[in-house]
């Protein structure tokens, strides 16, 4: 009687702890396979491969040889079919080509902030003027980061195909001539297994 | 019999239109929420001018907490039949004005269509599902959104981004239900292909559109106009129109006169974005498009047949839409406030046939389920007759008539008739009067050049409900 119950309790322990929820911790450059819509890996894929691109492309090499151009990153267009945060990905691209140590940026999206901040340091008496920094004395960019994220889904009963290009360009503002461009194409197809759950 | 409809479908013994009646007459009478302005939608009032006992307009109220039948209708979000009811609380929402709520749900409901794409062929759960079907009926197998309502729910998303000004957000709702009509139409080459067969035997021309038609198929449009929806191909050319986007908006125009071979005014829009494609623009100017949403499609009927045999009665029971049910369509006219005309809505999806076409290409497998249903269920009333004495044959005998429900699930607060119309006015505010059958309303309205302005007008039994959509111009 009592191995029974040993065994009963024994069952009923296994059966809760596979309800009971896990959270763990991982790997975050692990590839990510959970469907096919845009995820980090892909995120991580045309980040790397955008900023490796552009560091070896000899015109920029060259250019970037005694100085660190100042580039400003305007917005890729989402011309996909899903709701991605592009800016995330630029975040990604800007962060990388910083640390390079090759390039600078200026941020367009806290030009507001910066004003205001300018405003408050010139006009409200508050601040010594001595250390108030200067109206007129930020540094124009050279360069504009922008692109396209593009997308084309193929899908019928069992299959479904995803196919993404994202297109990066860096134009010099002054001269209209693109520099560089580069694109990164992914592929993800997922095929519907026959059994499940 | 409670312990079932507890855990499975919530339709399995309460028909899915008695459910759905709830939350329609909630739309109907309690203006619970103007659906008008928030601080973001440029300008705008509305007056409602609707039948006696109403409450007169969508005057600005503080947001009230969720009616306790809509709080029922987000419960029953998380059932087997969670897509179906999370499409309602999309749309009802949406018409009451919470747009985060409407967004969420819409959100979840295309979650449960991926979730539907990427789920095995044969599933465990669903065998399950079909074998507690086998004894009770069809509204025991989890709800599968059809074609047609997925596209809506992308058309309704996108407005919802539209409404919070985000066109980049409902550029990519309109690209998805872009792909979800295609998915449609893919499903159905073979239909299309046939029809154009038979076109061709019958020596009809298939190119009947000249010039600048080139590439539309009249059979093909005749085909597609059963299970593609024109309206959302139209409300996304305009919104591509407005942003410069000529060949997308020339696109969807094309694919909307498909299916309308006869409309003039797709042939003018046609026309006109293919002018612009050559930098040919006219006049200055901004467009105005009324989008109006008829009635609530029509529920499918029960078509019951008691069929009597040695053992007992049996029933057989199927869905099906009649033709008496269903509203006819009436168009929203607009006035300027001298009473000239300035357009009259047209119908461009008959949401009634595409549920009837959904219905028709479901049948077989409904009819194959039903034969299987009624045999496992003579062969139970057979072996109550033999072993549970009087008692139990005449309990089983019950069961079998009580249990025997057609499936009359689907999308109830979709319109009945989906409509729209344009016209073009100088830049500057406007006051507008659209009229109805359901009720007036006056709207005041800005017009940008170039720009796109969109009115929204959404008539329910005795009550039109408006919003002005905001501004959409230049690039996206």
């Amino acid at each position: 009687m009592r191995r029974v119950l040993t065994m009963m309790m024994l069952g009923a322990a296994v059966a809760l702890s596979g309800c009971a929820s896990k959270v763990d911790y991982g790997d975050a450059q692990a590839r990510e396979t959970v469907n096919t819509d845009f995820g980090s890996t892909d995120l991580q894929m045309i980040a790397s491969k955008m900023v490796d691109d552009m560091l070896v492309f000899p015109p920029i090499v060259q250019l970037t040889q005694n100085r660190r151009p100042v580039a400003f990153v305007d917005s890729i267009k989402n011309k996909t079919t899903e709701h991605i945060d592009t800016e995330s990905i630029t975040d990604t691209i800007q962060s990388k080509l910083l640390n390079s140590g090759k390039f600078r940026f200026v941020d367009m999206t806290k030009v507001e902030s910066v004003r205001e901040q300018l405003d408050y340091q010139s006009e409200s008496g508050l601040v010594d003027p001595n250390t108030a920094a200067q109206m007129g004395r930020q540094i124009g960019a050279e360069f504009m980061m922008y692109g396209n994220f593009s997308s084309i889904v193929k899908r019928d009963g069992s299959t479904k195909d995803v196919y993404y290009k994202f297109t990066l360009k860096l134009m010099n503002i002054q001269t209209g001539i693109i520099e560089w461009a580069n694109e990164k194409e992914i592929r993800k197809t997922r095929n519907k297994s026959l059994f499940g759950l | 019999m409670a312990l079932l409809s507890g855990c499975a479908s919530q339709s399995l013994f309460v028909s899915y239109p008695s459910q759905a009646a709830k939350w329609k007459s909630e739309l109907a009478h309690t203006p619970a929420q103007p659906v008008l302005p928030a601080a973001d939608a440029q300008t705008g009032e509305s007056s409602n001018a609707s039948p006696a006992g109403l409450a007169p307009a969508n005057t600005l109220a503080p947001s009230p907490s969720v009616s306790p039948v809509i709080s029922k209708l987000e419960g029953a979000t998380a059932g087997a039949d969670g897509v179906l009811y999370l499409q309602e609380l999309g749309r009802v929402s949406q018409l009451q004005g919470r747009r985060e709520a409407s967004r969420n749900a819409f959100a979840s409901a295309v979650a449960a269509y991926d979730a539907e794409d990427a789920s095995a062929r044969i599933q465990a759960s669903s065998l399950a599902a079909t074998g507690t079907a086998l004894l009770t009926n069809d509204n025991a197998r989890p709800y599968i959104a059809p074609d047609y309502e997925r596209i809506f729910t992308r058309a309704y998303q996108a407005l919802n981004y539209w409404a919070a000004n985000d066109a980049t957000g409902a550029a990519v709702e309109f690209r998805a239900a872009a792909l979800e009509q295609q998915v449609a139409a893919n499903k159905r080459e073979k239909e299309i292909a046939k029809a154009e067969e038979e076109a061709e035997e019958n020596k009809i021309d298939l190119n009947q559109f000249d010039g600048y038609f080139d590439g539309l198929n009249a059979v093909a449009g005749e085909v597609k106009s059963s299970f593609q929806n024109a309206w959302t191909f139209y409300l996304s050319a305009l919104f591509w129109e407005a942003h410069g986007e000529y060949n997308d908006a020339l696109v969807d125009y094309k694919k909307a006169l498909e299916i309308h071979p006869d409309s003039t005014m797709l042939k003018e829009d046609v026309q006109r974005v293919s002018a612009a494609m050559d930098r040919k623009r006219g006049d200055e100017g901004g467009l105005v498009a009324v989008i109006y949403d008829q009635d609530f499609v029509q529920p499918r009927a029960e078509f019951s047949l008691p069929i009597p045999t040695v053992h007992g009665f049996f029933s057989v029971a199927f869905p099906t839409y009649s033709l008496q049910d269903k509203p006819r369509p009436n168009s929203l006219r607009v006035l300027d406030t001298g009473s000239q005309p300035l357009g009259e809505t047209q119908v461009l999806a008959d949401v009634g046939a595409l549920a009837a076409k959904d219905l028709k290409e479901r049948l077989p497998g409904m009819l194959v389920r039903q034969t299987l249903r009624a045999t496992a269920k003579y062969n139970l009333q057979k072996e109550a007759n033999d072993n549970y004495g009087a008692l139990g044959a005449f309990a089983t005998q019950i069961y079998n008539l009580v249990s025997e429900q057609a499936d009359r699930r689907s999308w109830l607060t979709l319109p009945a008739y989906a409509q729209a119309t344009r016209f073009s006015l100088p830049q500057g505010e406007h006051t507008l009067i659209l009229s109805t059958p359901q009720g007036d309303a006056t709207l005041t309205v800005p017009v940008v050049n170039r720009g796109l302005t969109v009115i929204h007008a959404v008539a329910v039994p005795g009550r039109l409900i408006t919003r002005v959509l905001p501004v959409q111009e230049g690039p996206l």
